[in-house]
């Protein structure tokens, strides 16, 4: 029996979808429209992104690396997205105070765009020529051959700082784990949630979830970049919103709006 | 000189969201398709990562670098591994393919393992109850712990149902408000990205 080609131009079962992008899009244009206005926007402090500068000076003072890992994803995954715009504000900084910087990738086509990105964040930083080719290089895109390989390099070279930003798995222990037994400082933020208890755990600082998507624009402080923080807040206080009152109405026997919230 | 690759952005990102909500089976053909252009550009990376990888071995053992040996392991296993692989394929039966299983797959298994230690390394120092929160963390650990064993049933029949209550309120409540988060997080910087707010990933800020 051949299943019926589905010829429909919408799908109904994600309205809810499509109604929570254009309620974000309409905040990230209100608060875009108040940064333009010359507003103050207010980000609360996020200790993990205040310790990166501490980590650099760091390395810095003992004239030891940093090292990057940006996490196992590949380009689809949007934690890797986070991971290469929050590298871009760090090599910047790296290249200001002119520590070495190592970034052991796990897929190709992500070392490829981070090794575009930290050039061009040295010669932002007015230092093109301290750029180290290589300094960005593919290690494996075998899971535990990463860890091996990364694990390895800590040990060996002893870097001062291990910055883990993006999506991680069950290599995440293995690498915080290691760093700390090297005493380096370390800062870790992932969008997997299964993670988040192992680098807790190992690392100084961690970013929670949505902190590892604000960290990018937390760091570059431009009042775009921070309005979309704020349009992320406004969402959140939404999507809590709606939550409280699905819980509500479920109580009362009405649970329409909690059938609708759910994703199809 | 960057608008391109914005535009190519915008639009890709545009066409990618709006396939999401449409389930035609024309658009989603559509879809398969640029998934199957992912994995061509993934082939092209492919020769430049492992380019990467020759360079920065071949640059450790020019200049007897710590572990260089470790290098040289690697250099030898590339060029190995690729001849055998282009000359006697990589099939099971394959040279590639025995020494994928003999060697590598056992390799990965013992890195896997390691993890058992770190866990109870990591937990050891996360549950020295040094302030209020982890002293809380310790006391739901341990009865966890025993609560999902044998014992824990003997010691009292009410542990079983507390670990359940932990793990079903709690600790749901806690991953799913980060869940939230998360997601909402991650629809901000696909926004950021198709709008070409954000630029970094371009080397721009």
């Amino acid at each position: 029996m051949t299943q019926a080609l589905d010829t429909r131009w919408f799908d109904p079962a994600r309205w809810n979808v499509l109604i929570g992008i254009l309620f974000f899009a309409a905040f990230l244009a209100v608060n875009i429209i108040r940064a333009r206005s010359g507003s103050n926007l207010y980000v609360r402090p996020i200790a993990g992104l205040e310790a990166l500068d501490e980590a650099i000076g760091r390395a810095t003072e003992m004239g030891r690396s940093v090292l990057y890992v940006p996490g196992l994803s590949d380009m689809t995954e949007v934690g890797t997205f986070a991971a290469i715009t929050i590298l871009y504000r760090l090599a910047q900084r790296v290249a200001e105070m002119g520590c070495d910087l190592d970034v052991p990738c796990y897929d190709p086509v992500v070392m490829t765009v981070l090794d575009g990105a930290v050039r061009e964040a040295y010669s932002k930083a007015g230092r093109p020529d301290a750029f180290r080719p290589g300094s960005v290089h593919y290690v494996s895109a075998q899971q535990f051959a990463y860890v091996a390989a990364v694990n390895g390099y800590m040990l060996r070279e002893r870097p001062a700082a291990n910055i883990y930003m993006g999506s991680f798995y069950a290599e995440s222990l293995l690498l915080a784990e290691t760093g700390a037994l090297t005493g380096a400082i370390q800062i870790a933020g992932t969008d997997k949630v299964t993670q988040l208890p192992f680098f807790v755990c190992a690392c100084d600082y961690t970013l929670l979830g949505e902190e590892l998507f604000a960290a990018s624009a937390y760091l570059g402080k431009e009042p775009i970049q921070l309005a979309t923080i704020i349009a992320q807040d406004w969402a959140k206080a939404l999507a809590a919103a709606a939550v409280v009152l699905a819980l509500a109405l479920a109580t009362a026997g009405h649970t329409g709006l909690t059938t609708w919230l759910k994703i199809g | 000189m960057r608008r391109g690759p914005l535009l190519v952005t915008f639009l890709t990102g545009i066409a990618v969201a709006a396939l999401f909500f449409i389930p035609n089976y024309k658009a989603q053909a559509v879809n398969s398709k640029l998934l199957e252009w992912t994995l061509v550009v993934y082939a092209f990376a492919l020769i430049l990562g492992s380019v990467s990888l020759w360079n920065s071995h071949a640059r450790k053992v020019k200049n007897r670098s710590p572990g260089w040996g470790f290098s040289l392991v690697t250099l030898v296993s590339l060029l190995v591994i690729t001849t055998l692989g282009i000359w006697k394929g990589v099939e099971e039966k394959s040279p590639v393919g025995q020494i994928y299983n003999t060697v590598n797959s056992p390799l990965a298994s013992t890195m896997f393992a390691l993890l058992a230690f770190v866990i109870a390394s990591a937990a050891f120092r996360a549950f020295r109850a040094r302030s209020l929160e982890a002293t809380l963390l310790l006391a739901t650990a341990v009865v966890m712990m025993i609560g999902r064993v044998s014992i824990g049933e003997v010691i009292s029949h009410h542990l079983p149902g507390i670990t359940e209550w932990l793990l079903d309120v709690p600790n749901l409540a806690a991953k799913r408000a980060i869940a939230i988060g998360v997601g909402l997080g991650a629809v901000s910087t696909a926004l950021k990205i198709i709008l070409g707010i954000e630029q970094s990933y371009l080397g721009k800020s």
